[in-house]
């Protein structure tokens, strides 16, 4: 028996370790918005190392598309986990205890806790100024709005809206809200610094290597090739793991008391680190008497929380992904990501997708009830074809809704029935632009060793990286080794985000073999999607490769308690060619579970900025109960087609599968999670309108 | 202070503070990596070992209470398990960060319950996470593991 996630032999980040290592603990404002006016840490003993604002204030800024974040804060804290103060100590216990010696004085600040609040006119401002970062996930036009609480606000401009409305013969709107929600990957965020001479180590588990070097570079005005991050395989990440979290603060505790220093986060920590944004989706759509759509007009107000973070791209896919995979020939989007005093929000699997994809799929059945339309009729009606234009000017190409669509429908026996069952059809972009680079080396012993950025975070991209090498080079995938993604020795990649690595590293990977097999000894390859979207138009390439799926659920409700069961639930992604089956179907039942977490019961609660449901006891993740009686997904595959990313595409059509099914049952939700107290109320609406419940 | 106990079948002396659990004692002091934390109040079952046998979640257990028990992890099981193959030839995993605490609770079930079913198997892992959501290949492991176990 040889793989070491079987024998407990695997090693993550959390297990790294040096000779002389200290630990950290970080000291975090318990406020939501307050002046720090003073840090005293004169108490704590000479064997801990203490890292306050004195240590820090000459250090450079950071954040991945908005440089809005200092090592601690300096003049105020944001929100409520903000880091004030750090320590270092030979066990995790002392560095606990030495941190109830730091004595630091806070003025309060009004604060503001709902994104659509926060762009009132007199609401706090958390930032006075929006630097557009340097770094290059700050890949797009970004578009602060100054002396407001928006970091980006994100356009698309198509047709003309009015003369849309005007034609069309049916109008729907309806606004809806999804909560907050963590990550929750089973190993917490992880790092360990040490300086050997002037150069940075740090072992973190990371989606985004080289992003990280470039804030760390920019943070300690060092150039990034005296920075090596390695990036060991992840217990979980789902987005949490992503450009800088705890390895600025590693790094700084390190350099002061010159030596390795280690940081675990606490369960507790991960709500104040990375969580989902909330969002609130406004979806006005109008159609034609035949139900051929005409114009949508959607507005997103993004809550990224105190920091930026990826917010702005998140708002940017959260727009378009808004519009759906479909031909509409005027449509009118704004969305704005707007900074409040929550814990940052950041990436999670899917990106703004899930957010956007339940907005939209929710109205499209609003609309086909409206219309006394069949809710799949008016999808296979208007869905993207192949040389269609979709809302951003982009020619669709590779487009395969409509065979997504038929399996569900088949799936779920939609001919037969339609009381009870909801369907869902969505389409999530691919980061435009990117590059993805690789090494192949000739062993002496026949094998060959790939370097690669790639990183493993439990999706299986080393196992689909050296099958699909193997293939290449005709050897056993045993034959080829694939090293942890070290900056030190492995070329350029975008990050491992948006499901784009399969795809983009599988293209490299082809142009590294035939490199090789020209030269003998390495092989380079690498592979570029070129695009992007005018942030104030919309238009342009969105994604040169779409994630295509859908989803179909049956309910049963008890009419009584609100109580409802999901007895059906499928899910048909296409894939266009699988490299790894198991994995492949992994990826997508795992989408499918935390999907149905963020329908039936995932929401981070907060009350004026503190989080009250910051553990697994309070704040539920699926287990194996939860499953479905019927639980099933479908991979489509094509004779010669490409690999089609797919971590992630079996999530956002969930929650609108199975809010549609309780809507064919005359249950309007707008709001996840779907709580039975909801359901109920909304059976109370039903019944009300009807003329009262009996 | 010092506790002794039997450590996948060792004798073992280690020290800890009255007031640790176990879950640290066996990853700092004993180096025991396949031990994790992971919500730290007992809910998840990444940190699950076997107590005299028990399943206990060792992130809430005393370090002291286990002096004189004997204490199994997933090390302890060499690799050969039927439980372990299983969840390999079932592909009952993705990050692998919660796959020692779940073959320990499936070990420990099937001793109890050797042909269980579907409803039973969600059942018996209802205090083990996986946020990867790999419970189809998980429950399909354990049937395996159940088929392999009797076959022996």
């Amino acid at each position: 028996m040889s793989n070491p996630r079987v024998t407990g032999a695997i090693r993550y980040a959390q297990d790294v370790e040096f000779d002389g290592m200290l630990y950290a603990s970080i000291l975090r404002s318990p406020y939501p918005h307050a002046r720090v006016l003073k840090v005293d840490a004169s108490a704590v003993p000479k064997s801990v190392v203490v890292l306050t604002l004195d240590d820090i204030r000459e250090l450079g800024s950071y954040g991945c598309q908005i440089k809005d974040q200092t090592v601690l804060a300096i003049e105020r804290a944001r929100f409520v986990g903000d880091p004030v103060a750090a320590v270092a100590a030979p066990t995790k216990r002392e560095a606990d205890e030495a941190l109830d010696l730091i004595d630091v004085e806070y003025e309060p600040l009004p604060g503001v806790f709902d994104a659509v609040e926060a762009v009132a006119e007199g609401a706090p401002l958390v930032h006075e100024h929006h630097a557009i970062s340097d770094n290059d996930a700050a890949y797009f036009g970004i578009r602060p709005q100054e002396g407001t609480n928006i970091c980006h606000r994100f356009r698309i401009r198509h047709g003309n809206i009015d003369e849309g409305f005007e034609q069309a013969d049916v109008v729907v709107e309806e606004t809806y809200r999804t909560p907050s929600a963590q990550h929750v990957p089973m190993e917490p965020h992880a790092s360990v610094a040490r300086w050997v001479d002037d150069r940075l180590e740090v072992w973190t588990g990371t989606q985004t290597p080289f992003n990280l070097r470039m804030d760390l570079a920019g943070i300690f005005s060092i150039p990034e090739s005296q920075i090596r991050v390695i990036s060991p395989p992840m217990g979980g990440a789902f987005g949490a793991k992503t450009f800088v979290r705890t390895e600025a603060i590693a790094a700084c505790l390190a350099r002061k008391a010159n030596r390795p220093v280690k940081i675990v986060l606490s369960r507790y920590e991960e709500w104040l680190t990375l969580n989902r944004h909330p969002a609130t989706i406004q979806v006005k759509l109008g159609a034609q008497a035949d139900g051929t759509l005409v114009a949508k007009r959607v507005v997103c107000w993004v809550d990224t929380g105190a920091y930026a973070d990826c917010g702005p791209g998140v708002a940017q896919k959260m727009g378009y992904a808004a519009v759906g995979p479909y031909r509409i020939p005027h449509v009118w989007v704004d969305s704005h990501c707007i900074y409040t005093n929550l814990p940052p929000n950041g990436a999670y699997r899917g990106y703004g997708a899930m957010q956007a994809v339940w907005a939209s799929e929710r109205t499209m059945d609003l609309l086909a009830a409206k219309l006394g339309m069949d809710p799949l009729e008016i999808r296979l009606k208007n869905v993207l074809v192949d040389g269609d234009q979709f809302c951003t000017g982009e020619v669709m190409h590779d487009v395969h809704f409509i065979e997504c669509l038929h399996d569900i429908a088949e799936k779920i026996g939609w001919a037969e029935n339609k009381q009870g069952k909801g369907l869902c059809v969505l389409m999530k972009g691919m980061q435009t632009p990117s590059r993805a680079s690789i090494v192949v080396e000739a062993n002496e012993d026949g094998s060959y060793t790939v370097y690669c950025a790639t990183a493993e975070m439990g999706q299986g991209a080393w196992l689909s990286i050296r099958k699909m090498a193997a293939e290449l080079l005709g050897v056993e995938v045993e034959k080829v080794h694939y090293p942890e993604p070290d900056t030190d020795i492995i070329p350029y990649d975008t990050r491992t985000t948006s499901s784009r690595s399969t795809y983009m590293m599988g293209r490299a990977l082809v142009e590294a073999v035939r490199d090789l097999k020209r030269k003998g000894e390495i092989g380079y390859g690498e592979c570029v999607n070129t695009g992007g979207l005018d942030p104030d138009t919309g238009q342009g390439v969105a994604s040169t490769h779409w994630h295509q799926g859908a989803a179909a659920a049956e309910v049963s409700v008890d009419e009584e308690t609100g109580k409802f069961q999901v007895l059906k639930l499928h899910a048909a992604i296409y894939a266009g060619h699988v490299v790894n089956r198991p994995g492949a179907e992994l990826q997508n039942e795992g989408s499918m579970i935390m999907g149905l977490g963020t329908t039936l019961f995932e929401q981070i609660t907060f009350e004026e900025g503190q989080p009250t449901n910051a553990n697994l006891s309070d704040y539920n993740i699926p287990a194996a109960g939860d499953l479905p009686e019927s639980f099933t997904s479908e991979l489509l595959e094509r004779e010669g087609a490409d690999v089609h990313g797919l971590g992630e595409t079996a999530l956002p059509p969930i929650p609108p599968a199975i809010g549609n099914a309780l809507y064919s049952l005359g249950i309007h939700l707008t709001d996840l999670p779907l709580s039975a107290e909801a359901v109920l109320q909304a059976i109370d609406a039903r019944e009300q309108a009807k003329g009262g419940r009996s | 202070m010092n506790i002794h106990f039997k450590l996948n079948g060792t004798p073992t002396e280690v020290e800890a503070e009255a007031d640790e659990m176990l879950l640290e004692v066996l990853r700092r002091e004993l180096k025991l990596r396949s031990v994790r934390a992971t919500c730290g109040i007992g809910i998840c079952g990444a940190c699950t070992v076997l107590v005299n046998g028990e399943l206990i979640s060792s992130c809430i257990f005393l370090a002291p209470l286990a002096e004189g028990c004997e204490i199994t992890t997933v090390e302890g099981l060499g690799g050969d398990h039927p439980v372990q193959h299983a969840f390999e030839e079932e592909h009952a995993f993705q990050c692998g960060y919660c796959t020692p605490g779940m073959i320990l609770t499936t070990k420990n079930f099937l001793e109890e319950n050797p042909a269980p079913s579907d409803e039973e198997i969600k059942v018996a892992l209802g205090g083990n996470l996986c946020r990867c959501g790999c419970y189809v290949k998980i429950i399909r492991a354990v049937k395996r593991a159940a088929r392999e176990e009797h076959v022996q």
